[in-house]
């Protein structure tokens, strides 16, 4: 019905490290790719001379990542550069005056750098000798000789070599009338030297400040600068993701050949839907590689897939680079530069438009107020601006040179246009918002000044003023600015779309069943949380965690969790599918919470499963939990006998009577006193008993001493019980009744969730805080103030019951036979061996009958757990003041029970204390103490009081017993 | 329609109407061919929302479609609140070629009934209508042509197989099964194509009879004159928009509008 999505939650703030590689467009170290030993990173501050061609100097710090270099100014704005350290072909030691230390770098095509080291001279030698061993790895890697290669493919070889012929790579289209290139850009490029002679690698050179960098821009170069520069610019993205990987976008498509998914679909859809007007997309050709990169991108993203004006944006680039390049361009744009746009949440579509909104408040208060009084959203109008990096909202000349400018600098030239006001205080309602901005945006070309005097005035045109305003006024909006602020919002932008993927999920249900929608949405965020906890496997299907059901003809995603997921998701619903510890140390009280394992919660899983799909959708859970949240006592005796009748025949077989008390075994595991215990106990000698009795051929009979290995006289597949005769045997018992009753269906709690945390910080104190509070360290401070209370003797650990009902003690009541005198004589006693020995067999792990294998399992894992050594057992029991031997036979029984189940009340190990690879479960000694010596009371109090019944249970048993 | 004194026949009454659909059905183009009376082959696909507008005479009163038109791709779902809060109707359209895109509709539908403005008049139009009518089956479509056919194949590119089987076996809806879902929800239903114009005017026109106007007036007085400001505005922004004559008159059974 619908996808349910966790990715949000898995956002992390970069690192330190992460932003300087994201602030030099340094690729994330990705595995198997860029093999792992590479050289260690430093940074160090230095003096960076340009060769000779320039004559600024700039301080700043060098960093050596390998494979690159990088150089940043002191003010992160003026010069930077990444270098790949496969395009520097010497590297020397300059003679220079003393305490001077300084590098000459000269690259592949003789470029010069000079960079002084200026701080201490052991920590130079150390860059020196990194970037030695960096510079010796590339070599050995062949990256050297691939340089020539690859930068040959590079428009901007081209220019540098003066060569005014097309660029040989697969440009489209020169049609765009301001992109042939004048010589006034070949002096600039060649005056800047490094940006152009550098394909792959461009230094981005900034001018002192952005004003000067306009001024520059649009008195020299006019609007022809720019569109140049973005092709040039994009061989940074290329030269990073590209040279890596050549022949990835080739192998990819070839991989994936024929391979349809929705995005696939979707692509089709919007192939003859991109850029229209343009020539190039009126042909197949155009065509054809628009749908090769598209497709090549969400076979290499299946997670994001495709998003409309994903398209657009590929159009566009491909009009001036060739496919591959458009390729990784388009990767980086969407994985980096546009994070999270593109997704299928749009959650960074979302929260930047927050973000811009928030900066509309900040730098445009009037306007910001305006919009307030008369209702205007600002993302109608703005949402498709950021999405498509504003390509169909203005001329595409002008988006283009708007992209450039975003690739060259960044996302904040998307907020800094954005925010050129204009004529916003007319705007009274959305609609009209729409208007004047399409107007205006239509109007780009025209002059700013029409009605100006001075003919350069009337020059400028609006295009150049939205430019102006947008990177003077706005200046202030960094880098950092945004960062910040996407930051602040994000987690708000979370919730919301949660909030509203909750809301549609649970709209999109076909049925509640009898819940209430609060419920539902309580089901919901069980649901949410075991699937943030656990994801559902993402190998299961094409599509990672979507799985496509036919049901109503039509193929929907659907999220269907898997049964890891689904134990957690009923650890939040069901009292006994977790194992809840109250620890109590001196220092504080908490509840350690673990999700429980059973057969009985995969049993359901599958049992829930109604269309076979192995895994279960909200819908399955709700219809599952629907159907014995509602139950009566009939209802819910029925379910519980459907759940285990495998084949669905309508009788137990004489193993899924075993595993229907395991089961119950389990739900029971953490009940204060043996009420239960017992109830299960009679339990199975009845149903056995009565099994037997209506069999219609008695199986013959084994003599009185049969042993542990001999077989039960009835096959374990065979039909045994049937639902009246299940009903009849369940309701003889008070307990089970009750049980059935009530406590079943209530185990089941729907309850509101705790807000779960993000991992989001705030500022340093958060990032400090948060670095703390990481679940390991308070592990780690748990087990420390568990160590202090042991010591001092406060510790303690108590089981939470799942039911709860009996919070005193009980002794178990003796088991009434339910079968007439009659029946019993034919039937009883062989069953009776059979159940005991099945189980006691189970419990000396000798493997003899093929039910035990379940039991032993069962028997083993509690054994693990329990840990006490057969031999205290029997110490204990020695221990305890013998009050007849009347009474040590339910003590006997219960202590084999106890065994069975993973409690042991009768464990009581005071010498292991300082044991400690199993601290839990040896600190339950204090309060077993208590359990012992109220036992104890109780049975010295009743020694008397054994009726003739218990009296007979006792006998049966102590004939059994031998058997063990 | 009731008190003059409230509302002089001149002034328009706002209505917001906001256009759903899955992707690639026609959402655009139906809004393109009732506001400009044209129609473009390969339009771009909507990104966030379009608005136009246009005003529809309802016999005394001037009504002014304020319409939102939104992206079809199910990634964009979770910002269609912010485009029908508050809408007095909307066109939830699918494309008669391709089921999926009913059941797209139906929910769309839902969720308008659950989570919109509770009087919401809601339209369920199959669109594309165009293509599956040959000369000869055209039997109920009164002004669709057929030498509009050699197109579609190149038209819809993408979208829809060649018609190679004759064009009634592209039709994947049976329109009255739509109309069936249509009675049963409770919407209005009309089959329509954009690139004929079959069907457009009539809906907006069905749309204008159902609002509940004087709900609107009112509300609209309540609010002090904002939507007549707008409406003010706009119109001088939207020169082209009295051309619906036009298209009230190439209609056959369109109404006075």
């Amino acid at each position: 019905m619908a996808t349910i999505s966790t990715a949000l939650r898995h956002f992390k703030e970069p690192t330190k490290e992460q932003l300087t590689h994201i602030f030099f467009s340094i690729p994330p170290v990705v595995d198997g790719v860029q093999g792992t030993e590479e050289g260690e990173g430093m940074e160090i501050n230095a003096v960076l001379s340009l060769g000779e061609a320039v004559e600024d100097s700039y301080a700043g710090k060098l960093h050596i990542m390998p494979p690159y270099l990088a150089f940043a100014s002191l003010d992160r704005k003026s010069v930077r550069f990444t270098i790949p350290l496969s395009t520097i072909r010497r590297v020397e030691r300059l003679n220079a005056r003393a305490g001077i230390y300084a590098l000459s770098l000269l690259t592949w095509h003789g470029m010069k750098l000079v960079v002084q080291l200026t701080s201490l001279r052991p920590t130079a030698d150390l860059f020196c000798s990194l970037l030695k061993d960096a510079l010796k790895l590339e070599l050995q890697r062949g990256n050297m000789k691939n340089v020539k290669t690859f930068v040959k493919t590079c428009y901007s070889e081209v220019l540098v070599n003066g060569s005014s012929a097309a660029p040989q790579n697969e440009r489209e289209d020169g049609s765009l009338d301001d992109q042939i290139p004048n010589s006034e850009e070949i002096t600039y490029h060649g005056g800047l030297g490094l940006k152009f002679k550098f394909p792959g690698d461009p230094k981005k050179l900034r001018e002192t400040s952005k004003i000067k960098l306009w001024t520059t821009y649009l008195k020299t170069h006019g609007r022809n600068l720019t569109l140049l520069r973005y092709p040039q610019y994009t061989r940074l993205a290329l030269s990073t993701c590209g040279s890596a990987n050549p022949g990835y976008y080739e192998r990819l498509l070839q991989e994936n050949e024929g391979k349809t998914s929705t995005s696939t679909e979707d692509i089709e859809k919007d192939l003859h839907r991109s850029l229209p007007e343009y020539s190039g997309y009126q042909s197949e050709i155009g065509i054809n590689s628009l749908r090769r990169v598209l497709q090549a991108y969400s076979f290499k993203n299946p997670e994001l897939g495709y998003c409309q004006a994903m398209n657009i944006l590929a159009a566009a680039i491909l009009i001036y680079m060739s496919e591959e390049q458009a390729f990784w361009l388009l990767e980086v744009l969407c994985d980096t530069l546009l994070p999270g746009y593109y997704a299928p949440s749009m959650h960074g579509t979302m929260l930047d438009q927050r973000v811009f909104e928030s900066l509309v408040q900040r730098c445009l208060p009037m306007i910001h107020e305006h919009f307030q009084t008369v209702d205007v959203q600002l993302s109608v109008a703005s949402l498709p601006w950021f999405l498509s990096l504003f390509i169909n909202s203005m001329p595409m000349v002008f988006a283009f040179r708007i992209m450039d400018c975003f690739f060259c600098m960044g996302p904040k030239v998307l907020f800094q246009v954005g925010l050129m006001a204009r004529n916003y205080l007319q705007i009274q309602d959305d609609g009209g918002f729409l208007n004047l901005m399409r107007d205006y945006f239509a109007s780009l070309g025209d002059s700013a000044h029409p009605d100006s005097p001075d003919p350069r005035a009337r020059a400028i045109t609006n295009f150049q003023e939205l430019l102006l305003v947008s990177f003077r006024e706005f200046s202030v909006i960094s880098d950092e600015t945004i960062l910040s602020e996407r930051k602040r919002y994000r987690s708000e932008i979370i919730h919301s779309i949660e909030s509203f993927a909750k809301r549609s999920a649970v709209r999109n249900l076909r049925t509640f069943g009898r819940f209430p929608k609060e419920q539902v949405g309580f089901v919901y965020d069980a649901l949410y949380k075991a699937m943030c906890l656990v994801p559902p496997p993402p190998a299961a299907a094409p599509p990672p965690t979507l799985f496509t059901t036919v049901d109503s003809g039509n193929e929907k995603p659907e999220t269907r969790i898997g049964l890891k997921t689904f134990r957690h998701f009923l650890s939040e619903i069901a009292t006994w599918a977790r194992d809840e510890k109250i620890v109590t140390n001196g220092f504080q009280e908490r509840i350690d919470r673990e999700v429980a394992e059973h057969e009985f919660i995969d049993r359901l899983f599958f049992f829930w499963d109604g269309s076979c799909h192995g895994a279960l959708s909200f819908q399955d859970l709700v219809l599952g939990l629907d159907g014995v949240m509602f139950n009566d006592l009939m209802e819910n005796i029925e379910w519980f006998f459907n759940l285990h009748d495998k084949n669905k025949d309508g009788y137990l077989t004489k193993d899924e009577v075993l595993t229907l008390s395991e089961s119950l075994l389990f739900i029971f595991r953490f009940e204060v006193g043996d009420a239960y215990l017992g109830a299960v106990s009679r339990f199975m000698s009845n149903a056995f008993e009565y099994g037997d009795a209506l069999l219609p051929q008695p199986e013959p009979k084994t003599s009185e001493d049969e042993t542990p290995s001999s077989p039960p006289p009835i096959e374990s597949n065979q039909p045994y019980l049937n639902l009246a005769t299940f009903r009849m045997v369940v309701l003889a018992d008070e307990i089970l009744e009750s049980f059935f009753e009530t406590d079943l269906s209530a185990s089941f709690k729907l309850v509101p969730l705790p807000e779960m945390e993000l991992p989001i910080s705030s500022g340093l104190l958060g990032d400090i805080w948060s670095s703390i509070a990481t679940d390991t360290n308070k592990k780690m401070f748990n087990m420390f103030t568990d160590e202090i209370g042991k010591t001092i003797g406060r510790h303690q650990v108590i089981h939470k019951p799942s039911i709860g009902r009996y919070t005193k003690l009980e002794e178990p009541k003796a088991r009434e036979s339910l079968l007439t005198p009659s029946m019993r004589k034919s039937a009883s006693k062989s069953s009776l061996k059979s159940a005991a020995s099945s189980t006691a067999a189970a419990s000396t792990s000798s493997i003899a009958t093929p039910t035990s294998s379940t039991v032993a399992s069962t028997t083993s894992s509690s054994l693990l757990t329990v840990k006490v050594p057969s031999q205290e057992i029997t110490n204990k029991l020695d221990a305890v003041p013998e009050s007849g031997s009347l009474s040590a036979m339910p003590m006997m029984k219960a202590a084999r029970d106890a065994a069975l189940m993973e409690r042991t009340p009768f464990a009581i190990d005071n010498t292991q204390e300082g044991d400690d690879d199993d601290d839990d479960f040896f600190d339950d000694d204090e309060e077993d103490d208590q359990v012992l010596d109220e036992v104890d009371a109780f049975l010295e109090a009743h020694d008397s009081g054994l009726t003739e019944a218990d009296k007979k249970v006792a006998q049966d048993l102590l004939k059994a017993e031998p058997l063990k | 329609m009731a008190d003059q004194t409230a509302a002089p026949a001149d002034k328009s009454v706002q209505v917001k109407l906001v256009l759903l659909g899955e992707a690639a059905v026609g959402k655009s183009s139906v809004v393109l061919r009732f506001v400009n009376n044209e129609f473009q082959p390969n339009k771009e696909p909507t990104i966030g929302a379009a608005f136009l507008t246009q005003k529809c005479r309802l016999e005394d009163r001037i009504l002014r479609y304020e319409i939102w038109d939104t992206a079809g791709q199910e990634r964009f779902h979770s910002l269609a609140p912010m485009y029908y809060r508050n809408a007095q109707a909307a066109v939830v359209v699918y494309d008669v070629t391709k089921a999926s895109s009913l059941e797209k509709a139906k929910s769309w539908v839902k969720e308008l009934q659950r989570q919109a403005n509770p009087n919401i008049v809601i339209a369920l139009a199959g669109n594309k209508v165009d293509l599956v009518q040959s000369a000869s089956s055209s039997g109920d479509a009164s002004d669709s042509v057929s030498e509009e056919d050699p197109d579609d194949a190149t038209e819809t590119g993408g979208e829809a197989p060649a018609p190679s089987g004759g064009p009634e076996s592209l039709r994947q809806v049976p329109g009255e099964e739509a109309q069936a879902y249509a009675t049963e929800a409770g919407l209005l239903f009309f089959e329509t194509s954009a690139k004929t114009g079959e069907g457009i005017v009539e809906i907006f026109t069905e749309i204008a009879k159902k609002i509940p106007i004087e709900h609107i007036l009112a509300s609209a007085r309540n609010n002090a004159g904002r939507p007549g400001l707008a409406g003010n505005r706009g119109e001088g922004s939207q020169p082209q928009n009295v051309n619906l004559d036009q298209n009230a008159a190439k209609t056959k059974d369109a109404c006075n509008c």
